[in-house]
Formats: structure tokens, sequence, C-alpha cells
């Protein structure tokens, strides 16, 4: 279980930066299994509880546990953009004073929740990175144009202009593979063996 | 995709409800059968609309505290080759090719990796870099999930 997070975390869903969770080995199962094989059937946490030897009440309360404190942000379909209407997708780097960063990410992230479509909203991904472009964002949109336009948007409400801008449109995607090793982390020896390449 | 794939991502996408049968929940809500439900979704999963269906986890919580994207300046002629390389590693979680911005930003293939310290980016960094040769290259660790940043109504 989550053992070490104090209840206002659990509460607004944030985590310390360098907080880590501590779980012990049913939740790094529990994770595994819901990262990868989560079972597309009427009841699926019972399947889960017979693959993780605990009752079906305890799975479920160890999701909700998991979601309380921050480790599931999401449990749902993740999409492929290509494959939908939002197919135009590009990466935006913004050239930000500090002290402007809060103001310019809650202008980007009206986007992130502006369709009423499954997809959500043309911004996924938003982050602050060390680098003189501070500020990091994907967008998707269903034109080339549309992208544009909607950068130019945001370019105008945070008072930006064109120098403090890099759209960098998607030609190929290589990879997206986001599963993590959850077994391999926070161990108690804090041993990295299997976190080698391989 | 028809009408009701399409509510039925929608609902979705919110987020499964945590309950013991959370997809007939959404069958009610949608006037279908249960098993109508969990056709629709593998379907959408062979044909790839669903990437994949399950649990997305905040990498710092669970140990992965240093993130970050790492841009790379790679020759034209090698970036097929290049890219197939680094995505088969399971610590690089996305491998793309974006255009470059003339004269001032040269980059143009990302990868980002999530270990649980700087140190370890750094040393995946340089054996990837060693590896194919590639020097001009920039690591942008994450500093803030600005997602998180309300705006001024606090909404």
């Amino acid at each position: 279980m989550v053992t070490d997070l104090p209840l206002n975390n659990a509460v607004d869903g944030r985590v310390n930066k360098f907080h880590i969770c501590m779980l012990d080995d049913t939740d790094k199962h529990l994770l595994q299994l819901l990262q990868e094989d989560f079972p597309l059937v009427e009841s699926p946490w019972r399947e889960l509880s017979e693959k993780l030897g605990v009752p079906e009440q305890h799975v479920l309360s160890r999701v909700k546990n998991l979601y309380a404190t921050g480790v599931i942000r999401k449990l749902g379909p993740v999409f492929d953009l290509s494959k939908t209407d939002y197919n135009s997708t590009t990466l935006v780097a913004l050239r930000v004073p500090d002290d402007k960063i809060d103001n310019v990410a809650s202008i980007i992230n009206v986007y992130s929740n502006n369709i009423s479509s499954a997809v959500g909203g043309n911004v996924s991904h938003n982050y602050e990175r060390e680098h003189e472009y501070n500020v990091w964002f994907t967008l998707a949109a269903k034109s080339k144009q549309e992208l544009t336009d909607i950068l130019n948007e945001i370019l105008q409400k945070a008072g930006l202009s064109q120098n403090d801008v890099l759209n960098l449109p998607t030609v190929k995607r290589f990879k997206i593979n986001v599963n993590f090793l959850v077994n391999t982390v926070a161990t108690a020896d804090g041993a990295l063996g299997e976190f080698g390449f391989g | 995709m028809d009408k009701i794939d399409e509510l039925l991502l929608s609902e979705l996408a919110r987020g499964l409800s945590l309950t013991l049968q959370p997809f007939n929940e959404v069958a009610v809500k949608l006037g279908i059968s249960v098993d109508e439900v969990l056709l629709r979704l593998s379907n959408l999963q062979r044909t790839g609309v669903i990437r994949r269906f399950g649990a997305t986890l905040k990498p710092n919580t669970i140990g992965f505290t240093a993130n970050a994207v790492v841009a790379w300046n790679v020759l034209s002629e090698r970036v097929s080759e290049v890219g197939t390389y680094f995505s088969s590693f399971r610590e690089v979680t996305h491998c793309y090719e974006r255009s470059s911005v003339e004269g001032c930003w040269n980059y143009n293939m990302y990868t980002v990796m999530h270990a649980q310290s700087r140190q370890i980016v750094e040393q995946m960094v340089k054996i990837l870099a060693e590896t194919v040769g590639i020097h001009d290259y920039v690591i942008l660790y994450s500093k803030r999930d600005l997602k998180t940043v309300k705006n001024k109504e606090g909404t």
C-alpha cells in the first residue's frame, strides 16, 4: 500500500516532486498489469484479483489509493492521434521570462481541455524545462493550418513574438511506449541492476 | 469510428469509473449492452485508434525522478538507422523525428528518457551518443509539469 504520503497531498492529488511513494509487491504487480494488460471484461477487478491473489475489493481499494496519492494519473484509453482527426502534431518550445511562466502556462492549459470529443484538447503535454527555451508543449490539430492558427493565438495571448518560439512539427514517430518497470524501482536496496540497457 | 464509438471514447477518456463493473456503467449511459461496449473497445484497439488501454503513471511517484527530452542533431541520411536504434531501448519511451528550424535549432530527433537520477540519464545518453557517434545533442530536463498550473480564476 502507499504508506508515506500525508493526507493533504492525497486530497489535491499532487505529490511532491521528490517524494517517492512506498509500494509493496502487490502494488507493483498491480501497476504492471494496469499499465500493459488491463482486462477489457465486465468485471476487470475480479480478473486482476485472480492474477494477484487478493480479493476483488482489495484490488479496487488499492487502485483508489494509488489514484488518491497521485501514482496513477489516468486509467482509460490512450489514443493514437495519427488515427484520429487530430493527426497534425507538433512540439512547441517557448522562451518565456521566468516571472511569466505561470501566466503563459495557464494560457496554454486552456487548450488542454477545449474539445468536446474524446481527444479532450489540443494540448496533451506542457512542461517547464531547464533551458533558455523553458516552456515545452505538444499540440495536435485537424490540419497544419489549424496548428499554426492555435499557436499564433497562444503567442498573441501570451505577448510573445515569433523570435521566442520553436515550432517542431512531427515528421516521423519511431516509438511511443510509456510502460514503467515498477518492479525495478523503489526497492529496499536501491539496486538498479535490472535498469541497465538490453 | 461511428457516433457510438465517439461517445464511448469521450465517456472513457475522462477515466474509468472505480466501481466493480465499470463498463456496465458506460453501457447504461450509452443505452447499449456491456458486450457491445467491450466488443467496440477491442475493435478500437485492434484498429489502433486506442493505442493502449490502461493506467498512465506519474513517473516521479514511482522513483523516476529524472525525466528528460534529449534533442539530437542527426544527418538526414542517418535518421532511419539512428531512430530505430534509439527506439530499441526500454528507457527511451518516445522517439520522434521532427523538423528543425534552420539557422537557430538544428536538432531533428527527440528521445524522451526516464530514470532514477540525472546521473543515470547522462550515462544512458552518453552510451547512445557514443554508439551512434553523434555528439551534437542537448538534454532538456523537466522541471515542472505545467498542466497542473491553474489559471487566475482557479479553474
